[in-house]
């Protein structure tokens, strides 16, 4: 698993420093323009341009200052208790069921053997249950309405004081709530499943003649070695993920249950990293060609370094030990030795400099996560002078501090991103990590759920699950709009290639329209087109985006940004789906 | 096409107050269409009625003349291609009116699992009714729709009467000023048709005012004070039911004059206003020499027949 940058933003940052709400505005703006010509278009073709306006200005002109207003939670609390009933009393909780035989075929073929059977197992049902979930969401969600239409029971409906906003909240909640039952119930289950699935725990085999150095039998097709100290306790080395607690009692060498591979790190990354060439001078990096745009290069034996800054870094976190997490790649220029790995130096200093810690060097391991910790007592130097250093009076007052990363060997290169030097403050529990996952799930029914109710309201059931089908599908795969804008920086955006393709200009030559103002406004024009278009491909959600299952099967902490994000964006869907429903739900004829 | 009225609704045919104007239609038209906006059936054509405060007002005509395409509009469940329409003076479409509506549709459209109870419960939430409001009003219309013994049974296990029941039951939900069933008999053995009007009389007596539609003239002659006679979406009479009734007449004894059953037929309606009721036998008789009349007489003459109605 590998984070990207933008995934360790937190909710603020998102929202302001990245644009979330300036994409989010833009795009609702995009929308509700798009949206109003559409409506007005259809609008003209029935009743005439002048009425035709009056029409569409009324539907939105009621919209604040009735349908909002006289909004009644009761209405669509007793819309929503419907849908649940009708969905219960469909007997939908036959989901579980087919849930609960999926699993127990799983639990045979999950391989045991795989490095990390913890992340097959939690990848598994976390996967599983998305799936099911987001099916459930769009076949109760998409036959909703016409099923009503089809059986005529919106008659009944339609001619109470109810509200369109009221039918589509109602339904939306109503099969939320279906949805987070089954969720909650699925969870439960899953939950067993894994701790159950990965809980075993070994004999001993071997033991020297000192009672101290022994190796456990192989159980789920993994054995571990154990070292014990004076006091007959120890753990044993990590196989497969996990540790376990090794102790004597009496005569009897006892091993725990796994320890590590169920948990919830709560990385905390840096604000940025810097690099620095060769020459001392700042720069971006070295690229090693081929190898990775992800991670940029530092070259050995020379002034270039790696320096990551820390801030906001809370001394509560810590007791005496900062631990913290490296995983950084080795770029080879000669062969040389080639078993020895290639080594580094690292340490950390204050955010003005003037306070360091003392080097310590390390060998890279790579594709390997390297934990290592320094202590809060340490020495270092102080103004070019060694002193004995508190960390969190000396180095880092503020939060804020840097770690500094060089290589030692000549002609090599150490390559690292931003998110590859991480501090690991004490684990949180795993039981909440997945319930987080479980939430960021429920998310993504939500908005499969809007989207469902959404078509429903305008189409029929078949036709609105298609339309709900393509858009997740969309959402998965990304949206060709990307490469549509990649494509047009040659020749003009679609005005100026609309002059272009006819007059039979090549890209290459320049736009002469004999008025500067005129090719200028048609540039800006065009500008604002492609961007609208980009804005709307957000129109439809990204499912791959909103998937979290990586972090809890990687006991990477789901961050609260994250969630937040996912939330708002969640909410961004809902109001948008909502004002839609509501749009068709007011212009449609009910018995027609 | 749309002629846009666009001053209030007035009631200008009648010398009353306009507040006592439930319903006014104004060369109101619907044209059915298909997907593609094709036209597939006139189902109404330029039709002027009022329904006043307190009456019992009829829609009859024989099936597809455009009863329920007449009352979807008015309910806003469908939309005018030509015309307009007003309840209680505001346009047809608007929400609020519904505060103040019943509706019991051409047959029961409700949710099959769901039992009378949670039916009434579920359709007073939408009135914005309080909890205790709801329990109150659903004991007491179950009592009134007669189903106290079936109140917990699933709505799919109902026989066609008592599904007509619950209907009724849950359009006088909201104690409703005005109250629009539709068909509101078919389906019903004669003794059920029989409860349903009086029913349908003593709401009309707690000062409802009530519009229904039915193809039975029979049924509905004896509870309606007005009628409107609808064919092929026209409309060709409207008027006091008595004024019809004396026509209704007529229409019987030309048909079968010299026979034994005419007297039979004359001692039957004397029976009813008795209020001797199994043997209202053969109801559509009358309904049919109506409308042959009505249809033959629009053959040669289209448009609205002259002179008989009141209004
Ligand atoms: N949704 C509809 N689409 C197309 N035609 C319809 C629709 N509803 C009714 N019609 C047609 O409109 C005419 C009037 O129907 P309706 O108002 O239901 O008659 P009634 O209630 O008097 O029996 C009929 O010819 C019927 O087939
Ligand atoms: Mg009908």
């Amino acid at each position: 698993m590998r984070l990207t940058p933008e995934q360790f933003w937190t909710y603020s940052e998102w929202l302001f420093q990245h644009n979330g709400l300036r994409d989010g505005m833009i795009l609702a703006l995009a929308l509700s323009i798009l949206g109003f010509l559409v409506g007005y278009l259809v609008s003209v073709v029935n009743h005439g341009p002048v009425e035709g306006f009056l029409k569409v200005s009324q539907v939105i002109g009621q919209l604040f200052s009735v349908d909002l207003p006289k909004f009644s939670f009761r209405r669509a609390g007793a819309i929503a208790g419907l849908a649940f009933k009708e969905s219960i009393r469909k007997k939908i909780l036959v989901l579980i069921g087919i849930f609960i035989i999926a699993m127990m075929f799983a639990g045979w073929y999950l391989d045991q053997s795989a490095d990390y059977p913890a992340r097959l197992y939690i990848s598994f049902v976390l996967t599983a249950t998305n799936y099911l979930v987001i099916v459930l969401g769009f076949f109760v969600s998409c036959f909703s309405i016409p099923m009503d239409i089809k059986s005529r029971t919106i008659y009944t409906i339609v001619t109470k004081p109810v509200r369109p906003l009221e039918l589509f909240l109602g339904r939306v909640l109503g099969f939320t709530a279906i949805g987070t039952l089954v969720l909650l119930l699925m969870g439960l289950l899953s939950y067993v499943f894994v701790v159950r699935g990965l809980s075993h725990t070994h004999e001993v085999e071997t033991i020297d003649a000192a009672g101290r150095v022994g190796q456990t039998n192989v159980e789920n097709k993994h054995s571990h070695n154990f070292t014990l100290n004076d006091e007959g306790r120890g753990t044993t080395n990590e196989a497969k993920g996990h540790r376990h607690i090794v102790r004597k009692e009496g005569d009897k060498i006892v091993v725990g249950p796994p320890v590590d591979d169920l948990t919830a790190r709560v990385p905390i990354y840096a604000k940025k990293l810097d690099f620095t060439g060769r020459d001392g001078e700042k720069n971006e990096g070295y690229n090693v060609g081929y190898m990775s745009e992800y991670q940029k290069y530092i070259e050995g034996d020379s002034l270039s370094m790696a320096v990551w800054e820390f801030d906001g870094v809370n001394s509560k976190l810590f007791n005496d030990v900062i631990s913290y997490d490296l995983t950084i790649s080795a770029f080879r220029t000669y062969k040389g030795d080639i078993v020895t790995p290639v080594g580094g130096i690292i340490y950390f200093r204050s955010s003005d400099e003037k306070v360091e810690t003392e080097r310590e060097s390390f060998k890279v391991k790579e594709f390997q996560v390297d934990r290592r910790s320094i202590r809060t007592k340490l020495k270092g130097f102080k103004d070019g002078q060694p002193a004995d250093l508190d960390f969190f009076k000396d180095i880092a007052p503020d939060g804020k501090f840097q770690v500094v990363i060089r290589c030692q060997d000549r002609g090599q290169y150490l390559g690292m991103a931003a998110a590859d030097l991480y501090l690991r403050p004490a684990d949180l529990q795993f039981w909440w990590n997945f319930v987080k996952g479980y939430i960021s799930i429920w998310l993504q029914m939500f908005i499969v759920i809007c989207f469902g109710v959404m078509f429903s309201t305008f189409l029929s059931g078949p036709v609105a699950m298609i339309a709900t089908v393509a858009a997740i599908v969309l959402g998965f795969f990304g949206f060709f709009v990307d490469q549509l804008q990649a494509s047009t920086t040659k020749g003009g955006g679609p005005i100026e290639s609309l002059i272009r393709v006819p007059s039979q200009l090549g890209s290459q030559i320049e736009m002469d329209l004999g008025s500067r103002t005129l090719e200028e406004a048609i540039r800006v024009i065009d500008t604002w087109i492609l961007t609208g278009v980009a804005q709307l491909k957000s129109a439809v959600p990204n499912f791959d985006q909103l998937g979290t299952a990586d972090f809890v099967a990687y006991g990477v902490n789901l961050f609260g940004g994250l969630l937040g994000r996912h939330l708002t964006i969640a909410f961004g869907y809902f109001i948008l789906t909502s004002l839609v429903s509501y749009f068709f739900l007011k212009t449609r004829e009910m018995a027609a | 096409m749309a002629t846009a009225l666009d001053s209030a609704p007035t009631g200008t045919t009648s010398a009353n107050d306009p507040t006592n104007i439930i319903v006014e239609t104004r060369n109101l038209g619907k044209i059915y269409r298909d997907f593609w906006g094709r036209k597939k059936v006139h189902a109404l054509k330029s039709l002027d009625l009022e329904v006043r405060r307190g009456e019992i007002f009829g829609l009859l005509g024989p099936n597809g003349s455009g009863k329920s395409t007449t009352i979807k509009l008015m309910l806003g469940l469908l939309f005018p291609t030509s015309g307009r329409v007003f309840v209680f003076g505001k346009d047809a479409t608007d929400v609020s009116k519904n505060e103040r509506i019943g509706y019991l549709p051409e047959e029961s459209y409700l949710y099959k699992f769901l039992n009378a109870d949670e039916t009434l419960d579920f359709y007073g939430r939408l009135f914005d009714m309080s909890a205790e409001e709801r329990r109150e009003r659903s004991a007491k219309l179950i009592k009134m729709v007669k189903l106290e013994h079936a109140r917990r049974r699933q709505l799919k296990e109902y026989s066609k009467g008592m599904t007509r029941r619950i209907g009724l039951a849950q359009a006088l939900i909201n104690e409703p000023e005005f109250l629009v069933l539709d068909e509101p008999t078919t389906g019903l053995d004669p003794l059920g048709t029989r409860d349903m009007k009086d029913l349908i009389l003593r709401l009309r007596d707690e000062g409802k005012t009530i519009l229904l539609c039915s193809h039975q003239l029979a049924d509905v002659q004896d509870v309606c004070d007005r009628v409107a006679i609808l064919h092929q979406g026209e409309l060709k009479e409207l008027g006091r039911v008595d004024s019809l009734l004396k026509m209704q007449d007529v229409t019987q004894i030309h048909a079968s004059g010299l026979s034994e059953e005419a007297k039979g037929r004359i001692k039957k309606i004397i029976e009813e206003s008795g209020g001797e009721l199994q043997r209202m036998d053969n109801p559509t008789t009358t309904m049919e020499d109506l409308f042959l009349d009505i249809v033959k007489e629009s053959e040669q003459r289209p448009g609205r027949r002259g002179g008989r109605g009141e209004n």
